[in-house]
């Protein structure tokens, strides 16, 4: 097993954003779907996934209501808003095109320059 | 971020903070939960998984701080605890807090009692469909016969002119006002009718509620026995039963069919006084001859503006029509045009600059005692400093002691705003009670959406605008030099003295401007009071005295019922004379006639003299007091077959007959030709329409009894109005009087039974209103001001202590003390009222429609004011200054 990398500054959000794109989730949920999703490459704090989903509730892009889990609990479940579909669409746009510069950039060798 | 979110998160933190709170916790206790029990599923024990659990996700108070602030709880948390220490620090000083709240409550409950007699006067759309388009359409007549009257009542045949004629009006109607009696069941009913050609409802767009509107053809003369009710007349009259259309009713002993009933909320035209609404509409059929009256003016015209045309349009069309008029019939129209007014403004424009000064004066109250607390709270502020840069050297920032001041005036405004809404409440009950009888509209007066949203409005900006000075004053403070010098008692220190000193001021510069405004209308009503009116009211009582047309349809017939009725009053106990008109002074109703001299060459009408024509009965002088100046009263010999007898105002006498003597002069009424009139005598002058007449006008009376045929209906329909003296108290003896008149020929309705006392003291209520209004104002601006100059004087006292015991330890007496303080607010007071001075001769303009007799730049009352003010202001400083003066040397230095 390869070891799991530190998120990138800012990353984090728009990994909610596409949890949350793919059907509503709890905040345990959240966290599982995007381990899952990058097959545990990525190491997730905790303790700073929930402030995050707070912001971005906040912020109208995510919207949450009380509901049941899979095992009969109460659970708090996230869902995309509209305006979080159309802000993630963007977002995802901008991370590829930074991918491709990024790629670009450090894949340039001393012949390019 | 949406705007909307932000708010709702916003108010879910502030309202459901505990709420939010304990979702919270369980969100992230069953993320620990779920965590522990995967854990445990792997095969990892119970205990040692929630172990691990809650280590793997972290710090969890962080998490929910970050959380918290995450979700703006933050800013909602500090806001809150803002306001509860602004509460707190309020409570602790209630002095303080009543003199604030007080001050912003009087501010705020003035404007917001204003606003709402505007919103319902000026602003509310009238109740009709797209009323701006509603447009009323008067003449205007020649200024040479009618100096200073801008608009006319017009005739049948130019209406009619202007009706083929133009191109602008989706409608036009005329319409005219008549006075009937409803009989049939029980008690005569006297009945306020408007009479309209058929196209005012479908103008209007005013459906019924009930049958229809009037049909075309039905203002055609012989068709036109039909009536609509209004909706109130309907449920009083006929209790609201729905059978009534097709019913016959007795009008005036003709038969009349109910076609109709009006919604509750149509009613035209609209009137003062509640008392005064339409109860019944009635096609208006003009005979031939009537159609081709053009010199009589006795109708009122509104148009609906056609789509797309401006009123600037429909006013040049009407000019050109008038023009052609004036040219087709030159004899009837020379000089006389046609004015498009739109309805509102012909509604409510007299009364607009009265309420507009009202409004500017609790404006200028408001702002007042906005400088009035942002004095309060600097004064505060600045006695805080020590414990502001306490907190600013904890570590708070400038924006968040700015917030917290202007929290703490916010929440001193929104109790203000509170209180202010109670007292407008009250205030507003007191005030409809007096607007009833002659301000258009105030019966919708009410403290409604618009008001509430005012009121909410100018409290945050009352509270903003008193914390903001004071805030800056304080975010500004020198840490340093503040902790270095304590509490800061030097009088060297006078950056916040300075902007205290400014806002003083100007409280006192505004407050000087409304009582300057207030000055002079007291002046001017004062002078109203004294003005001689030209007859003596007390102890008269007036009424109007319908006919019993059905009994009586002959013009003989009806004078004769007149006289009987008259010869029965005055032989009452209690009666000193009697007499009838057909207009009392200070109404507004009469009639304005041509005359042509006898020995002058004849002329068209446009171009005869006019004078106000009054119809009346011997005794009518003598019941008025109105003295008689040369020859002799009409008597009971000047009846029909006789020469006819006319009595002229000295006015008239002096402007036909300058160099002659008038008595024996004759002359011929345009209207009434069929006999040459002989001047028999000259009576004084009486105010016709208002006490505030600057010129008198000329004036004609002739005997009912040498009445003729000719132009019954106009007149009879009205009835007379009698005018009895008395020995008693006036209104004692009318039981007696209508006795009198029951027994003349069975039962008349007798309507607005009132003592003349009351006439001149209603024909004074607008601008003693106004006057009342204006000076409580001005009265509460003085008040404020005075506290203003009391606050800053004992302020500045306390923090002189040490300078003034410096001063009494080297030699000072306790007198020289005294003027120092006294001597500090004159000075203030004089700048403030300097600069009030300048600002009321520049707005005192404003007032001059409101005056009478008294300039707007009066020096009586610019002195009077300033020296009240003045005086005023010393008293204000005196109580500081007496305790600067008993300090003790010793004591004060010591204070430090």
């Amino acid at each position: 097993m390869v070891k799991p990398i530190d998120l990138l500054q800012g990353t984090l959000d728009i990994l909610i954003l596409k949890a949350v794109s793919l059907g509503p989730l709890h905040g345990y949920g959240v966290l599982l779907r995007i381990q899952q999703i990058s097959k545990d490459q990525l190491e997730i704090q905790q303790g700073s996934l929930y402030p995050a989903l707070y912001r971005l509730e906040h912020q109208g892009w995510i919207a949450s209501e009380w509901g049941e889990s899979e095992n009969k609990r109460k659970a708090k479940y996230y869902r995309l808003t509209p305006a979080g579909k159309r802000r993630f669409q963007a977002e995802t746009e901008k991370w590829n095109r930074m991918a491709d510069v990024m790629a670009g950039i450090l894949s340039t060798t001393p012949e390019e320059v | 971020m949406t705007f909307w979110s932000r708010i709702r998160s916003w108010l879910h933190a502030t309202v459901q903070r505990s709420c939010v709170e304990s979702e919270m916790d369980a969100e992230l206790r069953f993320h620990v939960e779920m965590y522990a029990d995967d854990l445990i599923r792997s095969g990892v024990p119970r205990e040692e998984a929630l172990r691990r659990a809650r280590l793997n996700f972290g710090g969890i108070e962080s998490a929910k701080e970050e959380c918290r602030e995450a979700r703006g709880v933050h800013f909602a948390e500090t806001l809150w605890q803002d306001l509860r220490y602004g509460a707190r620090t309020m409570l602790r000083s209630p002095g303080f807090t009543v003199t604030a709240v007080l001050a912003l409550a009087l501010g705020i409950g003035a404007n917001t009692a204003i606003f709402s007699v505007v919103n319902a006067v000026l602003l509310r759309p009238l109740p009709f469909d797209q009323p701006e388009r509603l447009i009323q359409v008067w003449h205007t007549p020649p200024q040479k016969s009618f100096p200073g009257v801008p608009t006319f009542a017009v005739s049948p045949a130019n209406f009619l002119d202007w009706r083929r004629q133009n191109h602008s009006f989706q409608g036009l109607s005329a319409y005219g006002f008549g006075r009937y009696t409803l009989t049939g069941s029980g008690h005569p009913e006297a009945i306020r009718m408007v009479a309209a050609t058929v196209g005012l409802f479908s103008l209007l767009h005013a459906q019924p509620l009930l049958g229809r509107g009037f049909l075309d053809g039905e203002d055609e003369p012989g068709r036109e026995h039909e009536v609509v009710l209004s909706y109130g007349f309907w449920h009083s009259y006929f209790a609201g039963n729905s059978d009534v259309v097709g019913k016959n009713i007795q009008l005036n002993g003709q038969a009349f069919t109910v076609v109709g009933v009006m919604r509750p909320e149509f009613d035209f035209p609209i009137f003062s006084d509640p008392d005064s609404r339409t109860q019944m509409w009635k096609p208006l059929a003009w005979t031939d001859q009537e159609r081709a009256i053009r010199g009589d003016h006795n109708y009122a015209v509104i148009g609906r503006l056609q789509d797309g045309v401006t009123l600037r349009q429909a006013q040049a069309e009407l000019d050109a029509i008038s023009s052609r008029l004036a040219q087709d019939y030159p004899n009837d129209n020379r000089g006389w045009g046609a004015i498009a007014i739109p309805l509102r403004d012909d509604l409510v424009g007299d009364v607009r600059p009265a309420l507009l000064i009202l409004l500017g004066a609790v404006a200028l109250v408001l702002l007042i005692a906005c400088a009035n607390v942002a004095n309060l709270v600097l004064a505060r502020a600045l006695s805080r400093r020590k414990e502001v840069a306490v907190r600013t050297a904890l570590g708070a920032t400038r924006r968040r002691l700015l917030q917290q001041v202007i929290s703490e005036t916010l929440l001193l405004a929104c109790a203000g705003g509170v209180l202010g809404l109670v007292l407008a409440h009250y205030s507003l009950i007191w005030m409809v009670k007096f607007l009833a009888q002659w301000l258009p509209r105030s019966g919708e007066i009410a403290l409604d959406g618009w008001v509430l949203a005012f009121t909410l409005g100018i409290s945050l900006l009352t509270g903003f605008a008193a914390g903001l000075l004071p805030a800056l004053r304080v975010a500004k403070a020198d840490l340093n030099q503040a902790l270095k010098q304590g509490l800061g008692r030097t009088a060297a220190d006078s950056g916040g003295s300075r902007t205290r000193n400014v806002l003083v001021v100007s409280e006192v510069a505004l407050s000087l401007m409304l009582l300057i405004g207030a000055g002079l209308l007291i002046r001017s009503l004062w002078v109203l009071h004294n003005v001689n009116p030209g007859f003596d009211a007390r102890g008269v009582v007036t009424m109007n005295v319908s006919i019993p047309i059905n009994k009586f349809t002959e013009p003989a017939q009806q004078i004769s019922y007149f006289a009987r009725v008259l010869d029965r009053v005055r032989n009452l106990p209690g009666v000193q004379s009697a007499g009838l008109i057909d207009s009392l002074p200070l109404s507004e109703d009469g009639s304005h006639q041509p005359i042509s001299q006898e020995g002058r060459p004849a002329a068209p009408m446009a171009d005869l003299p006019e004078v106000e024509v009054r119809l009346i009965s011997p005794g009518y002088m003598d019941a008025m007091h109105i003295p008689l100046l040369s020859g002799r009263e009409l008597d009971d010999s000047d009846v029909a077959g006789r020469v006819g007898a006319v009595l002229i105002s000295e006015s008239m006498a002096k402007f036909f007959w300058p160099q002659e003597d008038p008595i024996g002069k004759r002359l011929t009424l345009y209207f009434f030709p069929e006999l040459t009139r002989v001047v028999v005598g000259v009576v004084a002058d009486v105010k016709i329409s208002a006490l505030n007449e600057t010129q008198a006008q000329p004036t004609l009376y002739f005997p009912l009894a040498q009445m003729s045929a000719a132009r019954g209906e106009t007149w009879h329909s009205f009835g007379m109005k009698l005018a009895v003296r008395t020995s008693a108290e006036p209104l004692s003896v009318v039981p007696v009087i209508a006795g009198a008149v029951r027994a003349t020929d069975g039962e008349v309705p007798l309507l607005n039974i009132r003592t003349m006392d009351d006439s001149v003291s209603a024909s004074l209520s607008p601008a003693r209103f106004t006057m009342w209004l204006l000076g409580a104002f001005a009265g509460l601006a003085l008040l404020l001001a005075m506290v203003g100059i009391y606050s800053v004087m004992s302020f500045a006292v306390s923090r002189r202590t040490n300078e003034i015991g410096i001063r009494l330890a080297l030699g000072a007496s306790r007198n020289d003390v005294l003027a120092l303080i006294v001597r500090q607010a004159l000075l203030l007071a004089l700048i403030g009222s300097a600069i009030g001075i300048v600002g009321a001769l520049s707005l005192s303009r404003l007032m001059a429609s409101q005056l009478y007799g008294v300039r707007p730049t009066d020096p009586l009352t610019f002195v009077t004011v300033a020296a009240l003010l003045l005086i005023v202001s010393l008293a204000a400083s005196y109580i500081p200054a007496r305790r600067a003066m008993r300090v003790d040397p010793m004591v004060a230095l010591r204070y430090e």
